[in-house]
């Protein structure tokens, strides 16, 4: 019977014919099962296998399982590709549209602003801390050595609170009295920033607004010089606004700090906007009397305290021109930062 | 304050360009907020004298000289013939214009320029080319005596140009306030000599007697008076010198006699006052009589604006023996006033107590340029030079002559303070290396006199200096203790000597430090919903408050009833900012707030109560804009915020809150549910009220969330511990059932967990249906039960026991018609 062994290379042939010609991947299943499927027609040839002649067994097994193979090799072939087709979509997708957005909501710039001042003094061991907003006179103004009376509360005017039984209430027109509630509570050596809202008693116009925020920093330990105090503000004005800042303190006068100073910065940007210097926070060293207040000894422990508003921080990074933008909430200003 | 740079070099030397003079000014202390220049006449015009004289070779009429213009020599080509060496002639600089000739629009700007291959530096002047009179044909030759260097505008006596430094005064050095005050820091800095103006006004013989008698009734609130007597003065127009000084720093002239007080008041800093000698009615003795005394409660007096005072006895007044003649220190009375009429003139140079001025000029809303230095504190060191300066000023400018007499009443003079410094201290609060001479140089610069040493401690081995104390000045208020000295230091040192060093020292710690990361997360976690960020005002409106029946924290002096509270609720700015967006066509919104609202005190907490919430607003669309799809266009819902408020409790560890609906609406809410972890109430979400959201002007329904952030924060548990991955697989049953519209979600998960089928792994509701086949009433709700064993792979004969029991439950308990 050799013509059995004849058979398998022309039924090869015409069986990857047929594969090779299927449309779609339905077709190419029937094509597979009309040709190797349990009924088909090779199939059906390595069947007469059986029928052959002792001799001539092994070497016509071999032939047809080697044509087996390729032909199993051509039908995965054949839908690996009409996968392939099948999976195009019948028009080409126009990457230029718009995707399907899941939006993100943005945090305010003013709390960007804030979390990386605070990231910047954190990297240099300073813990926030915190205090109301509702204060007292005393650790607003007395404690901070500026008493009734006294010209410096000329410059802030405050908003006074109804009711509350001890002393006047007002809202805090610093953050500096929240200097007085920790150290009141916790021994030196300390080591704050402290952000948060403040209120001045001045009509909303660009550059006012009732409440507004600040950050106060404080650090007393022993040894503490106003040498300390400007590295430090020097290292966190270029976290926050570049390597190329430069730093300039000009004496000034704060009540709760001796000496006391101001602080301006300059940077390419600072003079893009035509400034040689922009002024940008005060700060000084503890004022004797204030440690004296709080029953430190001044002179064991010295610091330094400074302040500055984040509008103005904001306003100078993204170019803001006007605060009543940070409280308005638009969003279509929300959605800038 | 104001003031000049030509009236500053009245004081002190210095050759600094107006520039320069600002920065340093800046780097003192005394920020200047503007610099204006003044031009006066003939500017860049000096008188020149021609040293050498020669031809221009290539030119027959052009001749080339050397000129001293008083700082070196220039070299001037000029056309004019009548000039010759040693002659003196007026020369303009390069780079400045002639005046303005009639007919001209712009001023002819001289330049430096080549002429016959040699630079001419400047241009020597005919009077013509400077708009006088004279007739010269070619320069104008001055007199041999004008001197060189001499600005032309000074050797003409025109008004010569000046620079006007308006410098912010810090409340602590109220010896700025005046321009001897300044010149003093320039001459300490420079380590040039201050001059101060020379008295000479030897008091007349003729009347030995005190013109005047002087009563302090309260020393405390003035503790010296002093009172000088100018007769037979004529009052009129001040000199020009006097009127322009002033005019320059923003005062209006007045006549001689009120600006010499002006005058003497901005250059020495000590406030004056000048009254008609005879409108001060006589004492008993027929001589005129003040009384320094409180005023009568509900006195009325009338001050020199015409302004009638209605006085409180905390009020000081300066008074004849009948009535009140000036507010102390703050202003004159229209009864005593100078006038055209007065003929002697007493002049008062007096010290009040700040505090005092202070309260009377904020009580009265009065405030003048006197009361402004008095509360500051003046120098009570000054007040008879003030005096004595000022009277010579008026002889000078109003005749006269000085009555004798002086009255000076000062009771208990002031012993200037001393301080101690130790100069260890200096370095060690600067951070710098200063020399214990060097801090004594800066401090005797600034008029501080050192009066001894202390002796350094017995069987101290330290190297440290011995402290020094010095004398202080009474013109400085401000020095009370030795950090006081070192900051005088610094500030002469000049503070961009500090160095700076890198920070170092304590790691600082805090019980809010965490609580501001818990805060910080809150908010990642709310934009990671797809809330943005807003922050809003504090104050607010009471009106705007009324919807939450919620008692309100008010201001005592609110600036306008838009913001008479503080906020107890975020929900009301929150609602502003959503009515801001909306009239902006910003429809779709979805927003978050995280801040501070304020209680009223309770029996319970004496203080205002603070508390930290989160509130939360959607309205408008769910999804941003898209092109394709059947969700389009979908608006928020109820769901979409309880579904948020889960997804938030759930990420920041906030277990077994429950959503109790309200029986009824609320002012706020059409429809709301409280918010509770047990019986804890810790906030309520729901749909606002229409009527509230038209008057916000808000067309899309909207839905609100507000939460206690500092409960959550008490409240949340964090701890995360690892379950491991299942290792067997699960099997799942659904339950369709049409159950009364009254069963909740709630109810079937209570009937499930009273089952407690075997196995059970989970049980979610995914379709909840009503309408078509289902009767009125009724809903479909669809649930998906998940059962595994940890262990082992189910059997389906266990869990349809289990799932079993669940369905007959639901048939019996809940009178469901389960579909199967």
């Amino acid at each position: 019977m050799a013509g059995l062994t004849d058979e398998i290379e022309p039924l090869k042939q015409a069986a990857l014919a047929d594969l090779k010609a299927a449309p779609d991947l339905a077709a190419l299943e029937q094509i597979k099962g009309a040709w190797i499927g349990a009924h088909g027609k090779f199939t059906a040839l390595m069947k007469q296998l059986g029928t052959l002649p002792k001799e001539e067994k092994p070497a016509a097994g071999k032939a047809v399982n080697a044509a087996k193979i390729e032909l199993e090799a051509a039908l995965a072939e054949r839908r690996a590709q009409l996968e392939l087709e099948a999976a195009l979509p019948t028009e080409p997708t126009d990457f230029t549209l718009p995707g399907r957005r899941r939006t993100l909501g943005r945090l305010h710039p003013l709390t960007q602003v804030t979390e990386d001042i605070v990231r910047s003094f954190r990297k240099i061991g300073f813990a926030v801390a915190d205090g109301p907003e509702v204060e007292d006179e005393y650790h607003c103004f007395d404690a901070l050595n500026t008493p009734a009376d006294h010209p410096a509360r000329d410059t802030q005017d405050t908003f006074y609170v109804q009711g509350g039984t001890d002393s006047k209430l007002l809202l805090r027109t610093h953050t500096s009295s929240v200097q007085i509630r920790v150290m009141e509570k916790q021994p030196p050596p300390v080591r704050i920033i402290v952000p948060g809202r403040v209120y001045r008693r001045d009509n909303a116009d660009a550059t006012h607004n009732p409440t507004f925020q600040q950050v106060e920093g404080l650090y007393v330990d022993k040894g503490v010089t106003a040498a300390d105090l400007k590295g430090t503000v020097e290292f966190v004005f270029k976290e926050l606004m570049g390597d190329d800042v430069k730093i300039r303190f000009r004496p000034h006068y704060f009540s709760y700090t001796e000496p006391s100073f101001e602080i301006d910065f300059t940077s390419a940007m600072v003079k893009k906007m035509g400034k040689d210097w922009l002024e940008i926070a005060g700060c000084g060293m503890v004022h004797p009397q204030v440690f004296e207040n709080v029953g430190y000894d001044p002179e064991v422990w010295t610091g330094w305290a400074f302040g500055f508003g984040i509008e103005r921080i904001a306003m100078i990074r993204y170019g803001i021109n006007d605060i009543r933008l940070f409280y308005e909430n638009d969003v279509r200003f929300l959605r800038q930062f | 304050m104001k003031l000049t740079l030509n009236w500053l070099k009245q004081y002190v030397d210095f050759d600094w360009t107006p520039e320069v003079l600002a920065e340093r000014l800046t780097m003192l202390g005394l920020e200047v907020e503007g610099v204006r220049k003044v031009t006066g006449e003939f500017e860049g015009i000096v008188v020149a004298q021609i040293l050498t004289k020669d031809k221009v070779p290539g030119s027959d009429k052009l001749s080339v000289c050397k000129v001293n213009d008083g700082r070196g020599e220039r070299t001037i080509i000029c056309g004019a013939q009548n000039h010759n060496a040693g002659d003196k002639v007026p020369l303009i600089l390069p780079n400045f214009a002639l005046p303005l000739k009639p007919g001209e629009k712009e001023p002819f700007v001289v330049k430096e320029r080549k002429v016959f291959g040699i630079t001419s530096q400047g241009m020597m002047c005919s009077p013509q080319e400077l708009g006088l009179p004279d007739k010269v044909n070619g320069l104008l030759i001055l007199p041999a005596d004008a001197p060189v260097g001499k600005s032309f505008a000074e050797y003409l006596n025109r008004a010569p140009g000046d620079v006007v430094y308006d410098l912010e005064i810090t409340p602590n050095r109220p010896d700025w306030n005046s321009v001897i005050g300044i010149a003093r820091e320039i001459a300490a800095l420079t380590g040039k000599a201050l001059r101060m103006p020379e008295l000479r006004n030897p008091e007349s013989e003729a009347d030995s007697e005190e013109p005047v008698a002087v009563r302090i009734d309260d020393t405390g609130l003035c503790p010296r008076y002093t009172a000088r007597v100018l007769k037979g003065v004529k009052v009129g127009p001040s000199p020009d010198w006097l009127r322009s000084m002033l005019e320059k720093v923003g005062i209006r002239s007045i006549s001689n006699v009120v600006d010499v007080t002006n005058f003497v008041m901005l250059e020495i800093g000590q406030p004056l006052h000048a009254f008609d000698y005879h409108l001060i009615g006589r004492g008993k003795d027929g001589k005129p009589t003040l009384v320094v005394r409180r005023a009568a409660e509900g006195e009325k007096f009338r001050t020199l604006d015409g302004g009638e005072r209605t006085l409180t006895h905390e009020m000081l007044l300066i008074a004849d023996e009948q009535k009140g003649i000036a507010l102390a220190g703050i202003m004159g009375g229209q009864n005593t006033e100078i006038s055209s009429q007065t003929v002697d003139v007493l002049l008062e140079s007096a010290h009040f107590k700040s505090t005092n001025i202070r309260r009377t000029s904020k009580t009265l809303g009065l405030r003048s340029e006197s009361s402004y230095r008095f509360e500051r504190g003046s120098d009570i060191g000054i007040c008879d030079w003030a005096s004595r300066r000022a009277a010579q000023l008026i002889l000078e400018t109003a005749g006269g002559r000085l009555a004798g007499g002086v009255v000076d009443v000062y009771p208990q003079p002031v012993a200037p303070r001393q301080i101690t410094l130790r100069h260890r201290k200096v370095n060690e609060l600067l951070g710098i290396q200063l020399r214990p001479e060097e801090s004594e140089f800066y401090l005797g610069q600034l008029g501080l006199k050192s009066i001894g040493r202390k002796p350094k401690p017995v069987g101290a081995e330290s190297p440290e200096v011995e402290p020094v104390t010095l004398q202080i000045p009474t013109f400085r208020v401000d020095l009370k203790r030795e950090v006081d000295l070192i900051e005088e230091v610094a500030r002469l040192h000049g503070v961009d000597k500090i160095p700076s060093t890198p920070p170092r020292g304590a790691i600082g710690s805090n019980p809010h430090d965490i609580v501001h990361d818990q805060i910080a997360e809150a908010r990642r976690l709310l934009t990671g919903t797809g809330l943005n960020e807003t922050q809003g005002q504090t104050l607010v409106s009471k009106a705007e408050c009324g919807a939450q029946n919620a008692e309100t924290v008010a201001l005592a002096n609110p600036l306008s009833s838009d913001m008479d509270v503080l906020r107890p609720s975020l929900l009301p700015g929150l609602l502003n900012i959503l009515r801001h967006n909306v009239s902006r066509k910003n429809g779709d919104l979805a927003l978050f707030e995280i801040g501070r609202v304020f209680g009223v005190a309770t029996a319970e907490s004496l203080r205002h109560t603070e508390e930290r919430r989160v509130a939360i607003a959607l309205s408008g669309q769910r999804d941003p804009l898209f092109w394709s799809g059947a969700e389009r266009g979908t608006k928020f819902d109820i769901h979409d915020l309880k579904g948020l408020l889960e997804e938030f409790f759930e990420q920041f560890g906030m277990r077994g809150a429950v959503f109790n609906r309200r029986a009824n609406s609320t002012g706020l809410f059409v429809e709301s549910a409280a918010i509770q972890l047990g019986k804890l109430p810790i906030g309520e979400l729901g749909q606002l009220q229409p009527a509230l959201a038209k008057r916000c002007d808000l067309r899309d329904a909207v839905f609100l969330a507000e939460l206690n952030l500092d409960q959550l924060l008490v409240r949340r548990a964090t701890a995360k511990s690892f379950k491991p991955l299942p290792a067997f697989p699960s099997v799942r049953r659904d339950v369709a059932m049409l159950v009364p519209e009254s069963t909740t979600h709630e109810v079937v998960l209570q009937t499930v967990k009273q089952v407690k089928p075997a196995n059970l792994e989970s049980v979610e509701l995914f379709d909840v249906f009503r309408g078509q086949n289902v009767s009125a009433g009724q809903k479909s709700m669809a649930y998906a039960f998940t059962y595994r064993n940890p262990e082992r792979t189910l059997t389906d004969a266990e869990v349809n026991a289990a799932h079993t029991k669940v369905v007959e439950a639901f048939k019996l308990q809940l009178k469901a018609a389960v579909r199967e």
